[in-house]
């Protein structure tokens, strides 16, 4: 059986990559990116309305994560791209804009929005479990100083969660680069989107699919390595030292060391 | 200055959480550059008073008035009306806070601690501020610590961070709730020699403390609560040496050993 795998086909697609393929690459990662920037401004958004005095907005914020941690994603995006379509037509969502790098059609730009409201659902629990586990004392402090409540939940409460954030958002990205391949079901070719073709027309799925799974681990392993960069960076001005350019340097190429530690 | 001739003056301050009566009619007044120290079981109500003056707290009767101008109130038609979130906060920049457990800013050093509210509050330029906050620094023997994080410091240097960071408002009153009581007995001393020396240059406090030492050479009076209410008030010494009610005599008993 293992006779009929094709190497050479894995190979080129590690390898070397075709123009089509990178495209394809680029799309999850913009897409991804795009998705967990705005999944988090939705969600920092629900949160504050969260704890707002106006009881709307806190029913409101309650009902958002309710309905969306509650359904399918899947079902999500389906309903922003056929619901878009059939309230506003696909002349609204442009077909392709064209932002330099990013040619965005109303498929990728409907996965998109899709996939940010979803995130914000859950961007808005990590948010509120981290402005819950900031000290009560530091808004008063902030305030007693004469900060309004805006002010100190910017200047003193926000960047102390954003700590105790990080970790989480981290895992929520890693999730999102690969929850992102639903979207090829609109018609966007990402990343599996591009092997869900090529093996349809060359009915070779385990080794376009190896080849995929192996791209996706490539991105989610980058990833790691970014966020363990930023979470102990985090962790080290949370001791109280302002670490020096060496040390950040050092830091930042720790895993690259060890690396070459382990191979040794 | 204010209309009265008072810095605080609080007329018959009432608060309640739920059921629970805190504050039963509390009234005092504090003159310009006074130092006034209040003592009282736990549970009297002493940290809520405090809290109501800065209006952390609403209050359910009474009226508290610093410098001449209502606290957390605006009065319309004879009734009081609460303010707006930005005037209330305007009022509580004219007011210094300095807490039991420090609450400084972890993520920021001890200068920007001391020059984040005259920055982000009352728009200081930073160059400014910063000279200020070198100065306040100085004021409470902490210049080399500029640059350290919260995290670094011992309580008591912590403590002394928080008064410089109130201190850097320029506060008509400064209030303390209990600033030595979460501190190492070997470091209280330094932060009372800080609030005496406040004292001594004309800073008008009011002070909840049990250091009996303190009220002793820095308070020009000491004012007893118990229950909710200010059941004695007089001279450190008359605390001394006379007390006239039983419930006074009983509490000091307890914390002069
Ligand atoms: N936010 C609150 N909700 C409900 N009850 C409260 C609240 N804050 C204080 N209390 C109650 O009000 C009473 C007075 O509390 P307060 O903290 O003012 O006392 P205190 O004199 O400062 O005591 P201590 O010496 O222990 O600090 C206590 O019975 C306390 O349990
Ligand atoms: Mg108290």
């Amino acid at each position: 059986m293992l006779a009929a795998f094709e190497w050479h086909i894995l190979w080129q697609r590690i390898f070397h990559p075709d123009h089509v393929f990178v495209l394809a690459l680029w799309r999850t990662i913009y897409i991804s990116v795009a998705a967990q920037v705005f999944g988090v401004l939705l969600g920092l958004i629900a949160a504050l309305m969260r704890m707002s005095k106006i009881w709307p907005l806190r029913v409101l914020s309650g009902l958002y994560v309710l309905v969306f941690r509650g359904t399918p994603v899947i079902v999500q995006i389906f309903f922003v791209y056929f619901g878009a379509n059939l309230l506003f037509g696909f002349n609204l969502i442009p077909r392709t804009a064209n932002f330099g790098l990013f040619q965005l059609d109303g498929a990728a730009f409907a996965g998109i929005v899709a996939l940010s409201i979803n995130e914000g659902a859950y961007m808005r629990e990590i948010i509120r479990a981290g402005i819950d586990a900031i000290d009560r004392g530091q808004m008063e402090a902030a305030r007693s100083l004469g900060m309004h409540y805006r002010l100190a939940m910017r200047r003193i409460v926000l960047p102390q969660a954003a700590r105790v954030i990080v970790p989480p958002l981290g895992n929520e990205f890693n999730n999102m680069l690969k929850t992102s391949s639903l979207i090829f079901f609109i018609g966007v070719t990402e990343l599996f989107g591009d092997a869900e073709i090529r093996y349809s027309t060359t009915f070779k799925p385990v080794e376009y699919f190896t080849a995929v799974a192996f791209w996706y681990l490539v991105l989610t392993t980058i990833w790691s390595v970014i966020q363990a960069q930023i979470e102990r960076k985090l962790s080290v001005s949370e001791r109280g030292e302002e670490p020096s350019f060496r040390e950040r340097v050092f830091q930042a190429w720790a895993p690259v060391a060890a690396w070459g530690r382990g191979a040794r | 200055m204010s209309s009265n001739g008072f810095v605080m003056s609080a007329h018959e301050v009432r608060k309640r959480f739920g059921r629970l009566e805190v504050l039963k009619g509390v009234s005092l007044e504090v003159k310009r550059g006074e130092v006034v120290c209040v003592i009282g079981p736990s549970g009297s109500g002493k940290t809520t008073f405090i809290r109501c003056i800065h209006h952390l707290e609403k209050i359910d009767g009474g009226r508290i008035e610093v410098n001449g101008h209502l606290i957390g109130y605006r009065e319309q038609n004879g009734k009081l009306i609460e303010d707006s979130e930005r005037s209330i906060a305007r009022q509580r920049a004219e007011i210094g806070m300095v807490f039991q457990r420090f609450n400084l800013f972890p993520h920021k050093t001890a200068l920007e601690n001391v020059i984040e509210a005259p920055v982000q509050v009352r728009g200081v330029p930073k160059r400014q501020a910063i000279q200020q906050a070198e100065e306040l620094l100085r004021r409470v023997g902490l210049a080399d610590k500029r640059d350290v994080y919260p995290g670094k410091l011992s309580g008591g240097q912590q403590q002394r961070v928080a008064i410089a960071r109130a201190l850097a408002m320029r506060p008509a009153l400064m209030l303390f709730d209990e600033p030595t009581s979460a501190l190492d007995p070997e470091v209280i001393g330094e932060v009372l020699d800080v609030m005496k020396e406040l004292a001594l240059e004309g800073m008008t406090m009011i002070v909840v403390t049990h250091e009996m030492g303190f009220a002793r050479e820095a308070a020009d009076r000491v004012v007893m609560m118990d229950d909710g209410r200010i059941i004695e008030e007089g001279t450190p010494e008359h605390f001394f040496r006379e007390p006239r009610e039983e419930r006074t005599k009983q509490f000091l008993s307890k914390i002069l050993v």
